[in-house]
């Protein structure tokens, strides 16, 4: 009788080619059979990753669509000329080149819109009031959300028209397309001016007429100053210190600070929303993992026979281990994948309906989705995985 | 001595212990015994069995014969005794220790087949050379045809009847060549025709030399094997 030839060889390396493509085999074969299991995970995680990879575009985004929007309540930081306390700086305001160079320092990307302002009085035939001479398109784009009946003075070179406050128009009785004179008591010769639009904001502007800078210094005999300037610009808080600070640095001659009223709200408001965002995408996470974990302990108790044949043919702990992991992470990926896709269009929805603004892909998403949606799934996993290791081959391989 | 070690001694004896008359042990037990709490399932057992050895143990439901193939198959372990499996000593070996000699030594045919559902024929017997060493389709399909099975190799169970099932698990017993051969009621689920050709198939391995310890209940097929051990109420009768 001739003795089977002993075949017991060395074991290779867990990672050998053979071995891995054996082990490939296996797991898309076990993840194939359990299709309609697989489709509960894959379902869970990837509305999971969609509702995270969509709020955490907006979170990218939103600090700068919320300052855009909150911008809309007005400018948020004013210049004024530096002076001592006991020095009038209205009396004496400041060069323009000083304001225009002031505002240079500010970046033009964060920048919404700035003007600077010069202020005075006017006699018109109907009694005085204030006049504001201002960058046209500069105050139009600080202040978005005046209500203009009729039209804006739209070029800053206009010195024929003119726009005028609510009240101011309704005490004097002033219609749009009046023509009236405008007299300083500067010693300079009158101006005439066409109302074309009719302000009205609620505030003190709904009492002061606006004429462009030019005209203002020439009917004030104010060649080439202002009294202040404001801007509208894309930061909060701390960043708008720093900003101000910066102005200040490189233009002594002017006091730059933020006005707190609009700045420091920017920043409760997005603190609050980027808070909510992550409680939500934790709350999400936890029900996602939670998800993943009822579908992975009944997938493996489904395939507790199968375990413990695999144990009973060889299989170590490590290897059942390894495959319960890797098929979880197959899934995690594989649902992560299309739900970062199915996040950035809900993003686009979300952008859209609160923002009216599409919101831009940021490469960081995918890695954070797909990070998260992974140790969710293996975290879900860990359970599942202590089931699959108890298992003992001699109790699931009873013939009966 | 560690388990690989005894592995590596073990290996050294295959090549210089040949001789008919001086058959190498491949089971040695040795007072056997195993206690699950106050009930004793498996007293004082004795017996042992050399290469190319058929033994069939008998006895009534209850009489301890799948615990003793438990312990056999290094899926479980014996509470007393002794137990060499191919000159290395399983009883007192870890869990992690008998999983290696088990991929290494032990063959298993299972009365239910436990073939894996989603994987097919060959594939099934590809899996016990994965965890063995290295999965080899060719070596596979070849265990197959050595079965009779291989024009049925990429079918899933589902598509076999429970002969051809049978028969690829037999193929995925042999596809590591392993020292011992042990079939647990292999003929249990079949019918006349399928139980005569899985017990040929047995035979014909009995005759290769292969050492084969096959549980059953039927007189008939304990019949075939060389010698028997018989067991009522845990002991050997």
């Amino acid at each position: 009788m001739a003795a089977p030839e002993s075949v017991v060889s060395s074991r290779p390396s867990r990672f050998s080619a053979a071995r891995l493509r054996m082990a490939a085999r296996l797991i898309l074969r076990a993840l194939t059979a359990q299709g309609s299991r697989i489709g509960v995970a894959v379902g869970a995680i990837l509305v999971g990753a969609a509702v995270i990879s969509a709020l955490t575009s907006l979170y990218l985004d939103i600090s700068r669509k919320m300052s855009e929007e909150l911008r809309a309540y007005g400018p948020n930081m004013i210049l004024t000329p530096h002076a001592s306390e006991d020095e009038d700086v209205a009396v004496r305001g400041v060069d323009i080149a000083t304001v225009q160079a002031a505002l240079d320092v500010l970046p033009a990307d964060r920048r919404l819109g700035s003007t600077p302002f010069l202020y005075g009085m006017v006699r018109l035939p109907q009694g005085t009031a204030v006049l504001v001479g201002a960058n046209m398109q500069g105050l139009r784009a600080i202040s978005p959300y005046w209500q203009v009946e009729g039209g804006w003075v739209t070029a800053d070179f206009d010195e024929r028209n003119a726009m005028v406050g609510r009240r101011l128009a309704d005490s004097l009785g002033l219609e749009l397309g009046d023509t009236v004179p405008l007299r300083a008591d500067a010693g300079t010769a009158p101006a005439e001016v066409t109302i074309k639009g009719i302000v009205e904001t609620g505030e003190a502007e709904d009492d002061q007429i606006f004429v462009n800078l030019s005209l203002a210094q020439r009917l004030l005999n104010r060649p080439g100053q202002a009294d202040l300037a404001m801007a509208s610009l894309v930061a909060q808080g701390p960043e708008a210190d720093a900003l101000a600070a910066e102005v200040m640095k490189q233009v002594p001659a002017l006091d730059v600070r933020p006005i707190r009223k609009v700045s420091q709200n920017d920043g409760e408001v997005l603190d609050r929303i980027d808070g909510l965002m992550a409680l939500v995408a934790g709350i999400i996470l936890v029900i996602t993992t939670l998800c993943v974990n009822a579908t992975l302990t009944a997938m493996v108790a489904e395939r507790t026979p199968q375990i413990g044949l695999q144990k009973a043919i060889g299989a170590s702990n490590r290897s059942i281990v390894g495959q319960v992991l890797t098929e979880t992470a197959v899934i995690a990926l594989i649902a992560g994948t299309l739900g970062l896709a199915l996040g950035f269009v809900l993003a686009q929805g979300l952008g859209q309906a609160v923002f009216h603004a599409w919101v831009g892909f940021r490469p960081v998403v995918v890695p954070l989705t797909l990070g998260l949606c992974l140790g969710a799934a293996l975290l879900a996993a860990i359970l599942p995985v202590r089931g699959a290791v108890r298992v003992v081959p001699a109790q699931v391989l009873r013939g009966d | 001595m560690a388990p690989m070690d005894q592995l590596a001694v073990a290996r050294t004896r295959d090549a210089a212990d040949a001789t008919p008359d001086a058959r190498r042990e491949v089971i040695g037990a040795e007072g056997l015994g195993r206690r699950f709490g106050t009930v004793e399932a498996l007293v004082d057992v004795t017996f042992t069995v050399r290469q190319g050895d058929f033994l069939a143990i008998m006895g009534p439901s209850g009489s301890g014969k799948t615990t003793l193939l438990n312990i056999l198959s290094l899926l479980d372990a014996p509470t007393s005794g002794s137990c060499r499996l191919d000159g290395i000593e399983t009883a007192t070996l870890s869990e992690a220790d008998r999983v290696v000699i088990r991929r290494e030594k032990v063959g298993l045919v299972f009365q239910t087949f436990h073939l894996i559902p989603y994987l097919s024929a060959v594939e099934n017997v590809m899996l016990a050379q994965h965890y063995h060493s290295i999965a080899d389709r060719d070596e596979a399909f070849a265990a197959l045809e050595r079965v009779g099975m291989g024009h049925r190799a990429d079918h899933l169970p589902s598509q076999l009847s429970g002969g051809e099932q049978q028969r690829v698990c037999i193929a995925r017993a042999l596809i590591n060549a392993p020292a011992l051969i042990l079939a647990d009621e292999p003929t249990g689920n079949l019918d006349a025709d399928n139980e005569a050709r899985v017990m040929d198939l047995l035979d014909s391995l009995r005759h290769e030399g292969r050492t084969i310890v096959l549980v059953t209940h039927n007189p008939e097929l304990g019949a075939r094997a060389d010698s028997i051990l018989r067991l009522q109420h845990g002991r050997a009768v």
